[in-house]
């Protein structure tokens, strides 16, 4: 093995290959590095069948419409274009949102729309050529009768009851409560209350590989098999079989390379249930591959949600009641990676955060609207939620003359396990701790000295803080916790092979978080053996073990990790008995390490593994010892729920002429427990902050007045670029989870999640002196400029 | 996103180009960096039916500085105008304005012609370069002639050029003793095309009176906006805070800026006016440095 080379700058540890040190916790290079990086991954695009068609949607150009005739003959008439699909031509049943909640309304979603579109983008009908380029110019050529209809565009009016119903009904989905405490009487008793308003951005999650998939049915076996860039391919085994009429069994879902997800990629799309349904009746394979304009238009959009707060503080700051209303902007259906619930629900959940609050109410509405539908993107429904906390927390040190810091300080949650008054069981962490590392980290208290407002000529300068706790590893109960009644279970297999190589099978496929070589590191340190041994294989139903929710939810180290680490103990056990066999001990005798086994006190008697494996494939004398000396343990695990925690701070420059803001510094503290490997948690922490980042500044999902899309582009739709970020200044604390497997807990969120909310923070405080509130994301930076020119004349 | 069908040309002679936009007229475009042009194309938003690629044509990638000025053939690319050390020094304007043009895996393939010839009124070379005074060489079947940028710009996306004319290359004169420049824009990212953008060019005399001041706005009308009238106000004494916000406020109030996805008319007069104080400022200090 090569030497590795951590990613920390300042941690320029060489890792040689590992002998007998733990391989958890060492900043192991990438086994799928050197794969990527050369080009040898596969991708759908990569992936070509013989007689393979290409596939191009008719997508809607109006926000709502009823849908009339669909011609496809002009198209047909193309050399090159092989079929015209509408969805009268491809009966099959709708996609549904699958959680089991009260009160909450379902919204049938076609493959393809039937009688109405309901937003702009929306699939009409599919057009089958020999190439892509083919396909589009069928496209082009397709008619569509379209009768439009009003848009509903704003969800407080959707929730209201105004404009056209989208679905009978109505369009106001969902409305419902959380109450905890005595919420009156917390305010009642209350020096001050202090009240606020956000309306949370609709994200895109731009994966850098938008969606796309390959469909083969074969009728003699009547197998579908579907390659899709999906986060879930059993989740998505089980929605094909449910609208196209086959049973599991005969569905069989690849998950090849992913190139980025984030969320987008967890629910079955109306796209690859329609290409699905095209490659079965024009019985040739298919394959689509959506390009960016398509991404940005129909794939689901995110984090969208409209929320008032209301704070209750004693005299001397400590909170006494949380008040909030919570409206989630579904778009045009409830979606099936979950449901409209996706975001307010899980915002009311978390809204307390990190701080001691036990008297709480919240009221929690989804509504409908002229939108591509929301589903999950990194930090789902904590992002708008933990902002609107954060900034009022702001506002509220702003109004009583504290120290916003100290204020957070003085309520946080400091003893483990807390039960929140939500119901969620924060089960260890470093709150207190992180928050003074991230304070000392970053200077805070010259910071304050320095503060106030800034010189003529010279930028505003500001820091926000924002400290955060994160439903992480979602297990079953996990899932739970924030509300939702959902499985989310894993099974895993480890096999050894006569030759002595590991095999582990997983149901997650990774979409780039380096998950092959983390769970290799938990397998090798669990069985003993050496890293290379190990191989990590996921994403085929057909070969890999159930995962009901697939990746997601932070969950892979600590479901499935914790999953290999038990299966790794069982088989251990087992080759230690083969072992002992062979080298004619006891079994408590036995121990192997990095590949070899050895007999304590009696270093002549020696194995390795391939050796075992040998004996306990085709040694039939040892099944009398062992009826059962298959080297193969499948294991199950649905591990109780963990929260990891910690810190961001931003420092940023305001130039309050022009509004530029500069992002002078952004500095985290996570505390995942325990690390697996410290590289692959940088990189994850370093990817969230970003997105976070451009949260707070730069990306917005725009409408307009008539419902079609403006920000379809990479230049309207505004990711940051690396010349947009600052270095990346990272700090870890460590509280492993007394509740999982090896204390792990899971990461890739955070920054998502806790910078918005530390950017917004600072600007609000650079800007306090022109008396400008920030309500929305991302930052107004001409509002800003507004008032400064105001208090100039 | 994939182009729909058309000709490719890729003619090795000015002249073997110019008969091939004869012939295709409207139903042409001409190819350099591509790096407008092949987005639009693969949005359908371009459909030429005949593309007339110039990079194969011989002495067009010319860079040359003299005692006259500088010429810039239509296919020098950006990333090599930028590189230039008499670029550096005499015409530092063009370089600070190309760095902030996209990212330099662009600017590799980008060409400032072509920048020119796509008349992007928000873009920053066209501002830059109109401010420096070029003038284009075009060609075409009865042959060559000249055309003042102050002429070249018509609307957003036009120019002087015919159809059936090819941009041979631009040409800067030599700017006098004295001279300092600034472009500053407010972008919102880094590489984006700029909510605002200024270009200045201010000579002193001997004593440091203002003798010689170009200005031009980009994103602030459907052309580049050429503010020389508001900035003469200038000339005849030192350029200082008070001259140089007025003439922002004028320039604020002569723009007419559009309402687009990266900012509203009235926040782009508020920043123009701050743009512009600090580039007339920062190129008359530069201007006295120089001295």
């Amino acid at each position: 093995m090569q030497p590795l080379r951590s990613s920390e700058g300042s941690a320029s540890t060489l890792v040689e290959a590992p002998g007998a040190a733990p391989l958890v916790g060492a900043p192991v290079a990438r086994l799928d590095a050197a794969r990527l990086l050369r080009g040898q991954g596969r991708y759908i695009a990569d992936i070509e069948r013989a007689g393979m068609l290409h596939a191009c949607f008719v997508r809607s150009p109006h926000a709502h419409a009823r849908l009339g005739a669909v011609d496809g003959a002009a198209a047909l008439a193309l050399e090159g274009v092989v079929a015209v699909f509408a969805a009268a031509d491809l009966p099959h049943q709708p996609l549904l949102d699958s959680v089991r909640i009260e009160g909450l309304r379902k919204t049938p979603q076609p493959a393809l729309a039937s009688e109405r579109v309901r937003f702009h983008g929306e699939p009409v009908a599919v057009v089958l050529a020999s190439s892509r380029a083919r396909a589009e110019d069928g496209a082009e050529l397709v008619r569509v009768e379209y009768e439009p209809l009003a848009p509903v565009l704003d969800p407080e009016a959707a929730a209201a009851g105004a404009g056209p119903d989208l679905f009978e009904g109505g369009n106001l989905l969902y409305r419902g409560e959380i109450v905890a405490g005595d919420v009156e009487a917390a305010f009642a008793a209350a020096d001050h209350v202090v009240s606020a308003r956000y309306h949370g951005n609709r994200y895109a999650a731009v994966p850098m590989e938008a969606r796309g998939c390959v469909a083969e049915h074969d009728p003699g076996s009547g197998e579908l098999t579907l390659w899709c860039s999906t986060q879930g391919p059993h989740q998505l085994r089980r929605r094909l079989s449910q609208t196209i009429g086959l049973p599991e069994s005969h569905v069989r879902v690849i998950a090849p390379d992913v190139g980025g997800a984030f969320g987008q990629k967890i629910p079955a799309h109306a796209e690859e249930v329609a290409i699905a349904l095209a490659a079965r009746a024009v019985g040739r394979p298919v394959r689509w591959i959506e390009d960016r304009l398509e991404n940005l238009l129909a794939a689901p959009h995110a984090k969208e949600q409209l929320i008032e707060t209301e704070l209750a503080l004693a005299a001397d700051g400590t909170f006494l009641g949380l008040r909030a209303r919570i409206l989630g902007d579904a778009g045009a259906y409830s979606h099936n990676s979950t449901s409209a619930l996706i975001e307010p629900y899980l915002s009311a959940g978390l809204m307390p955060g990190v701080y001691r609050i036990r008297d709480y109410r919240c009221e929690i509405l989804a509504a409908v609207t002229n939108k591509s539908p929301v589903a999950p993107y990194r930090g789902v429904g904590w992002t708008a939620g933990h902002t609107a906390r954060e900034l009022l927390i702001e506002k509220a040190a702003r109004q009583l003359g504290v120290d916003p810091a100290q204020l957070r300080r003085r309520n946080m949650v400091d003893s483990f396990p807390y039960e929140s008054c939500t119901g969620m069981l924060y089960d260890s962490g470093s709150y207190v701790a992180s928050l003074d590392r991230a304070l000392a980290e970053i200077g805070y208290e010259e910071l304050r000295r320095e503060g106030g407002p800034p010189a003529a000529g010279q930028p505003a300068v500001g820091v926000g803080v924002s400290p955060y706790v994160e439903p992480t590893g979602w297990g079953s109960d996990g899932a739970l916790q924030s509300r939702w009644s959902f499985a989310s279970h894993d099974s895993v297999r480890i096999e050894i092979d006569p030759s002595g190589a590991v095999t582990a099978a997983v149901g997650t496929p990774s979409q780039g978080q380096g998950h092959e070589t983390m769970l290799a590191q938990i397998v090798a340190d669990g069985l003993g053996v050496e890293l290379d041994r190990v191989r990590v294989v996921s994403g085929d139903t057909s070969g890999t073990p159930i995962s009901t929710a697939g990746t997601r939810a932070s969950r892979t180290a600590v479901v499935v990790g914790g999953a290999l680490a038990l299966a790794a103990e069982e088989l251990r056990a087992k080759l230690e008995r083969i072992a002992a066999y062979l080298l004619d001990a006891e079994p408590d005798q036995v121990r192997i390490e990095a590949g070899r086994f050895a007999v304590a006190g009696d270093s002549a008697r020696e194995a390795t593994l391939r050796e075992v494996a040998e004996v306990a494939f085709y040694d039939p004398a040892l099944r009398a010892r062992l009826p059962d000396p298959s080297l193969s343990v499948s294991r199950f695990h649905d591990p109780p729920a963990s929260y990891a925690n910690g810190c961001v701070v931003a420092l940023v420059a305001v130039d309050v002429e022009t509004g530029a803001v500069t992002l002078r510094r952004l500095l985290s503290v996570e505390d995942c427990g325990t690390v697996v490997n410290p590289a692959l948690v940088d990189g994850q922490v370093r990817g969230a902050l970003a997105q976070g980042v451009g949260g707070a500044l730069l990306e917005q999902v725009r409408y307009g007045a008539d419902g079609t899309m403006l920000s379809g582009d990479l230049r309207r739709y505004k990711l940051p670029k690396a010349t947009d970020l600052p270095a990346i200044e990272l700090h870890h604390e460590c509280s492993p989870s007394p509740f999982t497997v090896n204390g792990m807990k899971g990461v890739g969120e955070s920054g998502a999640i806790a910078a918005p909310g530390a950017v917004a923070a600072a600007v609000a405080d650079a800007v306090a002196h022109l008396g400008v509130e920030i309500e929305s994301l991302p930052i107004d930076t001409d509002r800003i400029v507004a008032a400064a020119a105001a208090e100039r004349s | 996103m994939k182009s729909a069908a058309f000709a490719y040309h890729a003619p090795a002679a000015v002249g073997e180009a110019a008969a091939l936009l004869a012939a295709h007229g409207e139903r042409a475009r001409v190819l350099a960096g591509g790096q407008s042009l092949v987005p639009l194309m693969h949005r359908r938003i371009e459909r030429p039916e005949h593309l007339v690629d110039l990079n194969r044509v011989a002495g067009l990638d010319r860079l040359e500085a003299g005692p006259e000025g500088l010429r810039i053939g239509a296919t020098a690319r950006q990333r090599q105008v930028e590189s230039d050390p008499a670029v550096a020094a005499r015409w530092p304007l063009l370089a600070e304005a190309i760095a902030e043009v996209a990212h330099p895996a662009i600017r590799n393939r980008g060409t400032v012609v072509g920048s020119l010839c796509n008349a992007d009124p928000s873009a920053e070379l066209p501002s830059a370069a109109l401010a420096l005074e070029g003038t284009i060489v075009a060609a075409g079947a009865d042959g060559e002639r000249e055309i003042p940028l102050a002429d070249f710009f018509t609307g957003p996306g036009e120019t002087a050029l015919s159809r059936s004319e090819l941009a041979l290359e631009l040409r800067l004169p030599a700017p006098p003793p004295r001279t300092g420049s600034a472009w500053l824009e407010l972008a919102r990212r880094g590489g984006d095309l700029p909510v605002a953008g200024v270009a200045a060019v201010v000579s002193l005399d001997a004593d440091g009176r203002c003798e010689r001041v170009r200005l031009v706005c980009a994103n602030a009308a459907p052309v580049p906006l050429d503010c020389r009238f508001q900035a003469e106000a200038l000339l005849g004494a030192a350029v200082d805070e008070e001259g140089a916000a007025a003439v922002g406020a004028a320039v604020a109030a002569a723009a007419g800026p559009v309402d687009d996805y990266q900012g509203s008319a009235v926040e782009r007069r508020r920043v123009l006016a701050v743009l512009v104080r600090r580039a007339l400022l920062l190129a008359a200090e530069r201007a006295g440095g120089r001295s």
